[in-house]
């Protein structure tokens, strides 16, 4: 409605623009003076119309949406989104604590098995000392030295493989 | 001045036809607003119910997941408990085998430990149920021959200075 009304005034001022020219044109005093201001009138009117109506209508959607936002409907679909979310993090917190506690228990079995690996290879590393010792004076100096080397630093490695190979080592040399 | 009136006109007419629109629906219309009103009261008792609901799930899940991880975690601690266990029950191998053989060099008895152990991680590793019992199976054997060489050395029965069948075993696998 207003988009016509306000078109229709946009039309009008159109033909008393040219109106206006024509007198001009055949040098009528005074009229076409008042006829312009009369066609600006139009138009401006026409145009002032659109922009209320569109102000208008951008206030009602507004203040619409922002009615929509608070009603009872809206809050209760926010406050379901709320909970689910709430739900689903209860369930991500299981799953983590679940890892969490795996993990922790791993690291517990590991430490056992290293500080049992740490004893048994004591032992060994005491049996190879025992061995070099008891071949020292067989073995030239070096040999000697380089044996006891390997051995101390297979020892502070926690090397299984290169103690056992070391003490073969030693049974052959023997 | 006669544009003027037919513009007046025009929004007269406009008007008289808008009026006997809302007349002639009126009844219509106010179906449809109190259906939509009635519409949007249900939306939102649902809404409301399933929310409700939700909240009492999660109570009662947060109360399962409680139940499920101390039990998970009993089960855990209950888990280290029997591989320290099983570590002392190879420490205790090692120990009765150097006991029989009394010159068996520790290198050998390292070994035997050793091969028990890595059995015992493979199978404390193992993901699925039926590899598991595999490698206890496994590991079983192994601890069994260990004690069945110890014993048999030990009651004279064989001669030999080294576990024979027990390396024969580790050599195997």
């Amino acid at each position: 409605m207003i988009i016509r009304i306000s078109l229709l005034l946009v039309l009008a001022s159109l033909p008393v623009f040219l109106l206006a020219e024509l007198l001009l044109w055949l040098a009528v005093p005074g009229l076409p003076t008042v006829l312009t201001t009369l066609a600006m009138a139009t138009l401006l009117s026409g145009f002032a119309a659109l922009i209320i109506a569109g102000l208008w209508d951008v206030g009602k959607i507004i203040v619409r949406s922002a009615l929509d936002y608070f009603s009872a409907k809206q809050r209760m679909q926010r406050r379901l989104w709320f909970v689910q979310a709430r739900q689903d993090q209860v369930k991500r917190l299981f799953y983590f604590k679940t890892r969490q506690i795996k993990y922790f228990n791993e690291l517990s079995r590991k430490r056992l098995l290293k500080l049992n690996n740490r004893k048994h290879i004591r032992s060994l590393s005491k049996a190879i000392d025992k061995e070099l010792l008891s071949i020292k004076t067989k073995l030239p100096g070096t040999t000697y030295q380089q044996l006891q080397q390997d051995h101390a630093r297979y020892r502070n490695r926690q090397d299984i493989e290169a103690l056992l190979t070391l003490q073969q080592k030693i049974s052959t040399l023997v | 001045m006669s544009i003027l009136t037919n513009i007046i006109k025009l929004f007269h007419s406009v008007k008289d036809q808008n009026l006997k629109w809302h007349l002639a629906n009126q009844g219509d219309q106010a179906k449809l607003k109190h259906g939509r009103v009635l519409a949007e009261k249900a939306l939102e008792a649902e809404l409301k119910k399933k929310s409700v609901q939700l909240e009492h799930d999660i109570s009662l899940l947060r109360t399962k997941h409680d139940a499920e991880l101390s039990m998970f975690k009993t089960k855990c601690r209950q888990d280290v408990k029997d591989y320290k266990q099983y570590l002392a029950a190879l420490d205790q191998l090692k120990a009765s085998i150097q006991a029989s053989y009394t010159h068996l060099p520790e290198a050998v008895a390292f070994t035997i430990h050793h091969h028990a152990k890595y059995l015992l991680n493979k199978m404390w590793e193992a993901e699925d149920f039926e590899q598991k019992m595999q490698h206890e199976m496994q590991l079983i054997r192994f601890m069994t021959t260990v004690h069945e060489d110890a014993r048999l050395h030990l009651e004279g029965e064989t001669t030999d200075n080294l576990p024979e069948r027990t390396l024969n075993l580790i050599g195997r696998e």
